[in-house]
């Protein structure tokens, strides 16, 4: 292999592959969590020297794809061959022992070493024990220069953009023998040029016979690059397709869960006053948004992961400041310096992430319960125990959050009571206005169609609610009214069933 | 509807947790107290006792207000600088001719203060708490050293000297402290919202944010509690020795959190009690103590100490994971 003379090192050469020839083989790939079953049996044959796109929605099973392949996680059964022999790829090391390499969205690497350390990271170049500083930096040097990516190596990785440390974890995938490698959403970060230098790598991979697994949601790159493209949805394979026999339209179609199932329970009621408004509002990561929610609606938010959907819904609720725009609240301009406004006004926020943002895990189920409604529950300075326990025992009742009693640790509950637990702290408080991100990720059909029901109950009671999902069936078949958000922006928004489930995903990804 | 019907086996509530783990902590110092009442007759004896409970009262104090810190997820490095600064200021104040209750209140009032240093320090300037803590050790005892320039300054009031000395009811005055401070600190950890809140940042801060919690607020609190107990254990620590010195009580700050720790909190936050610290503190204190009648090498004194730490805490950390 080229690049593995070209930078010294004796890598074991690779056996000569035949190209065409299957290299890994997956037999039944099959992945269950507790209460979720994220890939379905797969059966797919990846060849020497192809390039093999993946494509899916988010949550359709690519990432837990990826962490089988490369041993991040086990599974639950099936086979994988490799070369024809059966491999267990139960560690991180197996894989990068047979070869296999992945370069993440997110750049995992070290930004306070410089880019030569970090190429060689675990390779390191040493003499007598200590370390070549300056035969790594040429030798890293003559690899990047090589690779025509025209950046220094001896510069410390943070002091890069992520797209050119993009690069960087990239070619250092290259130098270890890779004989499959994984993109995982490479060019989220990329400017053009930076995306022209990777391909113009990747292309030259492939010539190498390495196989590369190309996950995108850019339908562009897709067929630019590829030579054959696999459809994953709802933890399923849909389909592999030769790229010359098929189109985008196709593969969208392929992408979209066309059975919408009975899950999608939703009652109509008739929209009351306008709850909350925002007018050209701006922040961090999102510009010139308006929108408005009434009373008895639900307005969905859809997009790809870091449209702005969630930073917009975080400037309404306080947490972050507004650059420019307003908020309006019940008609009236609102000040909203922090999330304590927000709620005194009566918002209530289910954020994306449970476990960053939701919940305190190591605390019971009746403190995270209670916890926005202390102050409520307290005389001037204690807790009344008698209200704390029955504000939880509601919830708990109320809800059917399945556990072992209020004094249980929220850690020790399954995905979707915790989610119950974050919903249940927002029905205590009380609120005209319901935010809902991502509210049934890793979350059971089961427990979906109940937090559904809920939203009902809620709109029932006149409140209104904002629903963010990645998940289009979820927001296409609850949202009253539809708003598709692309790269910070609101850039279409559909009444109910107005438009269809193509549309809205080709405006997400702007194809 | 498909979950309720499900049965799945479901982990038992941990909700005596802290009373087990705190009965244990009282069974090894009970254990302690018959083992060297056996081994050396002096121990038993009610001024051996009496002085067992003046050794630990101070370091008990101190460790209660550093666990309120610890939960938050947090740590206060300057409680011993606070507690020799507080000798002087309080020693000085007295010496000038104020009467003792307006010393002593003027004396917290700066504890507090130092508190909310602290606190802005963290949440205003972003600095890791560590390292503002770690500031004010190393400057308070410069300030005391300046102010005193390197003397003591001995008290003359002799009702204030003799007060940590007496004993009320047959127990030491400065036991009573311990529980004068322990039961409202015990009110206020488990049965106020302010106690709850300090779980619950120490937990997860950015939840209690969004859930409506001043997390700032939060953290004020706890650093201005930890530093007024500091302050406490300083006019104490005066009354007892009868002299303002700022280089008194070195090595407290290590004392308390090591008190805290074996009691059970958690340096990563939100775990913790107020009878925990309390017990770590006497169960160091016994060790000093009984290593002392025992004639143990002093410096052996510190190798138990600290053998006792990696013993319990890996016991502790066993039991959370395992069950």
């Amino acid at each position: 292999m080229i690049l593995s003379t070209l930078d010294g090192h004796d890598h074991p050469a690779p056996d000569a592959a035949v190209p065409g020839q299957p290299i890994l083989e997956l037999k039944g790939l099959e992945k269950k969590y507790i209460g979720t079953h994220a890939l379905k049996p797969v059966d797919l044959a990846f060849k020497v020297g192809e390039i093999h796109a993946i494509v899916g929605e988010n949550g359709a099973g690519k990432s837990t794809l990826i962490k089988l392949l490369t041993g991040v996680i086990p599974r639950t059964s099936g086979e994988v061959f490799w070369d024809g022999k059966p491999v267990a790829l139960a560690t991180p090391n197996e894989a990068i022992a047979l070869g296999i390499n992945a370069v993440h969205q997110e750049v995992v690497l070290c930004r306070h070493l410089t880019v030569a350390a970090n190429m060689f990271l675990g390779e390191e170049d040493t003499r007598f024990g200590m370390l070549q500083g300056r035969t790594m930096v040429q030798r890293a040097q003559k690899i990047i220069d090589d690779l025509g990516f025209n950046l220094p190596a001896h510069v410390m990785l943070g002091d890069l953009t992520i797209g050119q440390q993009q690069l960087i974890a990239a070619a250092r995938a290259t130098i270890r023998g890779t004989r499959f490698l994984i993109f995982d959403e490479p060019t989220a970060y990329l400017t053009r040029k930076e995306t022209e230098q990777l391909f113009a790598l990747i292309r030259r991979l492939e010539a190498e016979g390495v196989t590369i697994v190309y996950i995108s949601h850019r339908m562009e790159e897709v067929f630019e690059l590829a030579s054959r493209v696999s459809v994953l949805r709802d933890g399923t394979l849909v389909g592999t397709r030769n790229i010359a026999e098929t189109d985008d339209a196709e593969l969208v179609r392929m992408m979209i869960n066309r059975s919408i199932e009975q899950i999608y329970h939703k009652d109509h009621f008739e929209p009351g006053e306008t709850i909350v408004g925002a007018k050209n509002l701006s922040g961090k990561g999102f510009e010139d948004v308006s929108l408005s929610v009434r009373a008895g609606e639900i307005v969905g938010l859809y997009g790809l992961i870091g449209a702005g959907r969630s930073e917009f819904v975080l400037t309404l609720y306080g947490r972050e400041k507004k650059s420019a725009g307003e908020i309006f609240w019940n008609g009236k301009p609102a000040n909203i310096r922090n999330e304590h406004d927000a709620m005194k006004l009566g918002m209530a926020l289910a954020p994306e992430s449970r476990r960053d943002q939701g919940l305190c895990l190591n605390l019971s189920v009746g403190t995270n319960l209670n916890l926005p409604i202390y102050k409520r529950i307290s005389s001037k300075l204690l807790i009344s125990g008698a209200q704390e326990k029955s504000h939880a025992e509601r919830q708990i009742g109320g809800l059917r959050i399945k556990t072992a009693g209020r004094h249980a640790l929220a850690s020790s509950l399954s995905g979707g009571n915790q989610q119950k637990i974050v919903i249940g702290k927002w029905l205590n408080h009380g609120a005209k206005l319901f935010i809902f991100d991502e509210p049934t990720v890793g979350v059971d059909v089961g427990t979906k169609a109940e937090i559904y029901r809920l939203f009902s109950t809620l709109l029932s009671k006149g409140a209104g609610i904002i629903l963010i999902s990645s998940y289009l069936p979820e927001v296409y078949e609850l949202a009253d009214t539809l708003h598709v958000f692309r790269r910070g922006r609101l850039v279409a928004s559909h009444a109910h069933g107005q438009a269809s489930h193509e549309e809205v995903l080709t405006e997400a990804i702007g194809v | 509807m498909t979950t309720s019907t499900e049965t799945t086996p479901i982990e038992k509530p941990k909700r005596n947790y802290n009373i087990l783990f705190g009965l244990t902590l009282l069974a090894l110092l009970v254990l302690l107290w018959i083992a060297l009442s056996l081994a050396t007759p002096s121990f038993a004896s009610g001024i051996n006792i009496a002085n067992l409970l003046r050794q630990g009262s101070m370091i008990a104090i101190l460790a209660v207000g550093q666990t309120f810190v610890i939960i938050t997820g947090g740590i206060d490095l300057s409680v011993g600088a606070i507690v020799g600064f507080c000798t002087v200021i309080v020693a000085m104040l007295i010496n000038a001719g104020f009467p003792v209750w307006l010393a002593v209140l003027a004396t917290l009032a700066l504890g507090v203060a130092i508190g909310l240093f602290h606190g802005f320090g963290i949440v205003k300037m972003g600095l890791p708490p560590f390292i503002i803590t770690l500031a004010t050790l190393t400057s308070l005892r410069g300030i005391g050293l300046l102010m005193t320039n390197g003397n003591s300054i001995s008290i003359k009031n002799d009702a204030f000297s003799e007060f940590s000395r007496n004993s009320f009811l047959g127990v030491p005055n400065l036991f009573w402290m311990v529980i004068l401070v322990a039961i409202p600190a015990y009110i206020f950890l488990h049965h106020s919202r302010w106690g709850r809140y300090l779980f619950s940042v120490g937990s997860n801060a950015e939840a209690s944010r969004l859930s409506g919690v001043n997390v700032n607020r939060t953290i004020y609190l706890a650093y201005t509690l930890s530093a007024l107990c500091a302050a406490f254990v300083g006019v104490l620590l005066a009354s007892r020795i009868g002299i303002g010195n700022p280089t008194q009580a070195e090595g407290w700050e290590l004392q308390a959190i090591a008190s805290s720790v074996i009691g059970g909190t958690s340096l990563f936050g939100a775990i913790g009690s107020v009878h925990g610290p309390l017990l770590g503190a006497f169960i160091l204190a016994t060790i000093n103590n009984g290593a002392n009648l025992l004639n143990v090498n002093s410096f052996w004194q510190r190798i138990i100490t600290g053998a006792l730490i990696i013993v319990i805490v890996y016991f502790d950390g066993l039991r959370r994971r395992g069950k």
